[in-house]
């Protein structure tokens, strides 16, 4: 809110997104209404990348190999295929900081998915924070926000759409990851991974059911369970939505919503608001609006999905999480904000959660297999409607497309195509045991019809940010640095009942894990309870660097950590200095556990995951790297990824800043 | 009786806005606004009591002119409050019996508008609900129900029974023109629906068949109403809202009919030399 002046009057959509802000936990980015689309220029030649999250290079190889992607093979001919470095560590949000700004960690200061705050210990997500706002005025239960909380994108550095705007070359960026909200700038951008839901959550789903059923609320996201009951044919429940800031304690808002259920058929009609729906069982209701009211005439509106699992027996109703409305977005979506806008005229509601395929629902079994995957080709055919578009309307400059599809897929059937993973299943492997390579050849007729869309003068980039592998076992590092003598509990306590690190007894703890591959130490003048004198610091890293990389499985025989990184070895950069004390570069088929990184203890040091969630990318980056291909040939043998946002500046004729360190991949 | 009175002014404003199919509604919308507004001035000068009415705002000004220029003097001021109440009262009597006249053909009308403006025809690709009401005495579970839908469209779902409201309602989707009504078989009756279709700009959409009653007639006068021993109530189809759109704001038909009809009035009352 720099430079408001006081007496300037707040437009009604900023005022939601402050309040907003304050209660969900999400922010307001100020005055986008006025900006104006950048880069007027004409380019000769026009640069499309097509951001394919997790394609793996491995996988890619076998089926390029097996005639399976004949657009792939088409492009890898005419220019470039190669794997492309990732980042440290491997995780989408590093690894598209690293190409957006064209540098490493210690460049754009997003280090991992989740963060600590030194203060408490606490987790703390990396790419976003939100502060309420300051001053409230309360009447009686009314709590009248009188100055404006904020929502901040916390990476660092410039976006390369950022410095072409500097030399006037129009760009469109949709739905990169790592750009929430998005970054101030005169180019159509979009927001990707790391847009909350309306409830400012990164996906909360409701499931409604007269079934006994559990599912996990987690940090974050997750979903909850309503117990209803189906009385005389009909059920009334409610869909949460955000808080409410205009009440004294902020308490969750509610729609309450009617379904209608035939006596004998399997069909129901839903109603709440001005919405009125029928849908048979196993059936996607597209998606649907609906308006969360907090006092008259504020009110916050987001869309939704509804799916009607079963209607008998027993009844079962899916809701997705309530996603940001693009046609009137409470929170900061696009820039210039009209975009946002713009796309739902032209396509009517779409995903604006950051990763749009639910796998809480999946892991959950809410969602069967078939239809998480008929949600995600939902997530696939909006984004195919709106790449043509863009297509369509690509005159100059540069162009940056996303998918998310082979990732998220990725995560939840690479159980079914690796016979030794825990959860591998022999029936189900023969059901959906095609659906990567299925997932893959979606990708290819992407790139197809990139190819048949664009003209002569466009250079086609695709890249991922990092491949794939197992996820067959976890890591409980906090468990680790407990038996070592790293981390110290207080008496009496029972390790595997901690979690959070409520009993740990911080005057004697050295060490301690938080986040996918970090690990911190508790330094003293850094820490709220350091212990670690800063001349202890560099033969404690490496002594704990020593021993955790000859961590071996006694199940496999294997090494768990292939490498412990220090940061000063491999990173540099303005924020070198908020990097989490050690980056652990786990083996293939390796990955921190589910509960050590919020601060948990759990019996087993390296168990056995069962879960659907079962590939994964915490590896050395070495081991899985992205992908690059172009219809331009590479310079460099082993590119990363900073080298193609340096490419990419070079094939538009401008120079490299300072502040990026890739080298140009073309 | 009400069906006919429907059936004459809905011609007349089928054949008023004929020319007008291919434009923007806002044509239409001005037109009916402007025709409204002479409508209105022409019976408010013949019903009301003209010079009465400028004799009262001549009251009206005058104490409010008393009450500016003595405004130290309390008795006066008193005297001048009152006077302008009782004028204001006066005013507004005089306006009654007009408003009392007016309000039958507004009426009238608004009914007729309401289906040109209030709803989209389902396009192509789209889906609507039908929802048949039936009385109160009628057994869901045991009657004999059946949808026919015509070409062009297709009922998607089984019907859904709300046995405690009494109704039935289906999910179709339009697959391609639609020249034929719905029709709902009830114990072998069957009962048309007509279902709106058509590409043009301006189309006259009946989202609502009553029953024959005078009150729930006049309301809905785009088809003839259900014989009054129907065992139903009421066919509807969900249709999709329109919006008239203005600088990018959708505005409800109703809210730029009364606002263009106001100001269309006010600006050609000197014309007409009525006095409001």
């Amino acid at each position: 809110m720099a430079g408001r002046k006081n007496d300037e009057i707040l437009k009604r959509r900023e005022f939601l997104q402050m309040v907003l802000g304050t209660s969900a936990g999400l922010m307001l980015t100020p005055g986008r209404a006025f900006l104006r689309t950048a880069g007027r220029k004409e380019t000769g030649l026009k640069v499309l990348v097509l951001g394919m999250d997790g394609l793996d290079t491995v996988l890619l190889n076998r089926f390029l190999e097996d005639g399976q992607l004949p657009h792939f093979r088409k492009l890898a001919a005419a220019g470039t295929y190669r794997p492309l470095r990732s980042s440290l560590p491997p995780q989408s949000p590093v690894a598209w900081a690293n190409f957006i700004t064209g540098t490493n960690p210690g460049g754009h200061a997003i280090f991992d998915f989740v963060h600590r705050d030194p203060k408490t210990y606490l987790p703390v997500f990396s790419a976003s924070e939100s502060l309420p706002a300051k001053h409230n005025l309360r009447l009686g239960s009314l709590n009248i926000p009188l100055s404006g909380g904020e929502i901040r994108n916390l990476r660092r550095g410039r976006a390369f759409w950022q410095i072409l705007e500097d030399y006037d070359i129009p760009a469109t960026v949709f739905k990169i990851p790592s750009n929430y909200p998005p970054v101030e700038t005169r180019q159509r951008t979009f927001s990707g991974m790391g847009t909350p839901d309306l409830k400012g959550y990164y996906g909360l789903f409701n499931y409604y059911t007269n079934e006994y059923k559990t599912v996990t609320e987690e940090y974050g996201g997750g979903g909850r369970v309503h117990d209803v009951y189906v009385i005389g044919h009909r059920v009334e429940a409610r869909i949460p939505g955000p808080n409410n800031p205009f009440k004294r304690g902020h308490p969750e808002t509610f729609v309450d919503f009617k379904v209608f259920i035939d006596p004998v058929n399997p069909v129901a009609k839903i109603s709440y608001q001005d919405q009125e729906f029928i849908l048979r069982e196993k059936e996607w209701s597209g998606w649907k609006k609906i308006r969360f009211e907090f006092i008259p005439f504020q009110s916050v509106s987001g869309v939704c999905m509804f799916y009607l699992k079963e209607v008998r027996p027993k009844f079962k109703l899916y809701v997705s999480p309530v996603n940001i409305d693009p046609s009137d977005p409470a929170l900061p979506l696009s820039t210039p904000e009209s975009y946002s806008r713009e796309l739902a005229k032209k396509f009517g509601p779409f995903f604006t959660k950051g990763l749009p395929a639910d796998t809480a629902a999946l892991e959950n079994d809410v969602l069967d297999e078939k239809e998480f995957l008929a949600q995600d080709e939902i997530v696939y055919q909006e984004s195919m409607a709106m790449l043509e578009e863009e297509l369509k309307n690509f005159r100059s400059g540069l162009l940056f497309f996303y998918f998310s599809n082979a990732d998220q897929r990725q995560h939840m059937f690479f159980r079914l195509i690796d016979r030794d993973h825990p959860a591998y299943d022999e029936k189900l492997a023969a059901e959906f045991g095609r659906v990567i390579l299925q997932t893959y050849r979606d990708m290819d007729r992407a790139l197809q019809l990139a190819m048949e869309k664009v003209d002569r003068n466009t250079v086609i980039v695709v890249m991922s940010d990092h491949g794939f592998c197992p996820f067959r076992r976890g890591f409980n590092l906090n468990t680790w640095l407990l038996r070592n003598g790293y981390h110290v509990l207080r008496p009496g306590t029972r390790p595997e009942e901690v979690s959070l690190f409520q009993a740990t007894d911080w005057s004697r703890t050295r060490a301690y894990g938080v986040g996918l591959n970090a690990l911190y130490l508790n330094l003293k003048g850094r820490e709220a309870q350091g212990l670690v004198r800063p001349e202890e610091k560099e033969a404690l890293l490496r002594e704990l660097a020593y021993k955790l990389e000859q961590v071996t499985d006694p199940l496999t025989g294997e090494r768990v950590i292939l490498k412990a990184y220090l940061p000063s070895e491999v990173y540099s950069g303005a924020y070198l200095a908020e990097a989490p004390d050690i980056i652990l570069g786990f083996n293939r088929n390796y990955r921190i556990s589910w509960n050590s990184p919020l601060g948990s203890f759990p019996r087993e040091l390296i168990e056995s995951n069962p879960q659907k969630w079962s590939g994964d990318h915490m590896t050395s980056p070495d081991l899985i790297p992205g992908v690059l291909l172009a219809g331009r040939p590479a310079r460099l043998e082993s590119p990363a990824l900073e080298d193609v946002t340096a490419g990419i500046l070079s094939l538009f004729g401008i120079k490299i800043p300072p502040e990026v360190t890739g080298r140009p991949v073309f | 009786m009400v069906w006919w009175l429907n059936k004459a002014v809905g011609s007349l404003i089928n054949l008023l806005f004929l020319p007008f199919s291919s434009l923007p509604p806002w044509v239409a919308m001005l037109v009916i606004s402007l025709l409204t507004a002479l409508l209105m001035l022409f019976i408010y000068k013949k019903i009301s009591n003209q010079q009465g009415i400028r004799r009262v705002k001549n009251r009206l000004k005058a104490s409010l002119l008393e009450i500016r220029l003595f405004q130290n003097d309390m008795r006066t001021q008193l005297q001048s409050q009152k006077e302008l109440l009782s004028a204001n009262l006066q005013y507004l009597l005089y306006n009654l019996k007009p408003l009392l006249v007016m309000i039958w053909p507004i009426f009238l009308i608004l009914a007729q508008l309401n289906l040109w403006f209030a709803s989209q025809p389902p396009r192509p690709g789209e889906t609507f609900l039908v929802k048949a009401s039936f009385i109160k005495t009628v057994d869901l579970e045991r009657l004999n129900l059946d949808l026919e839908a015509p070409d062009g469209l297709l009922v998607e779902t089984p019907p859904v029974r709300i046995l405690d409201e009494g109704q039935v309602a289906w999910r179709l989707k339009v697959t391609g023109p639609v020249r034929e009504p719905l029709v709902i078989q009830v114990n072998g009756e069957r009962y048309q629906k007509q279902i709106p279709a058509g590409k043009s700009r301006l189309s006259r959409v009946s989202a609502v068949r009553v029953k024959r009653n005078l009150w729930q007639e006049l309301p809905y006068p785009g088809e003839k109403p259900l014989p009054a021993d129907s065992l139903l109530k009421r066919i509807e189809l969900n249709l999709q809202p329109q919006r008239l759109s203005l600088a990018g704001i959708g505005l409800h038909w109703l809210l730029a009919y009364f606002l263009l009809s106001v100001i269309l009035g006010l600006a050609l009352k000197g014309l007409f030399r009525v006095e409001i």
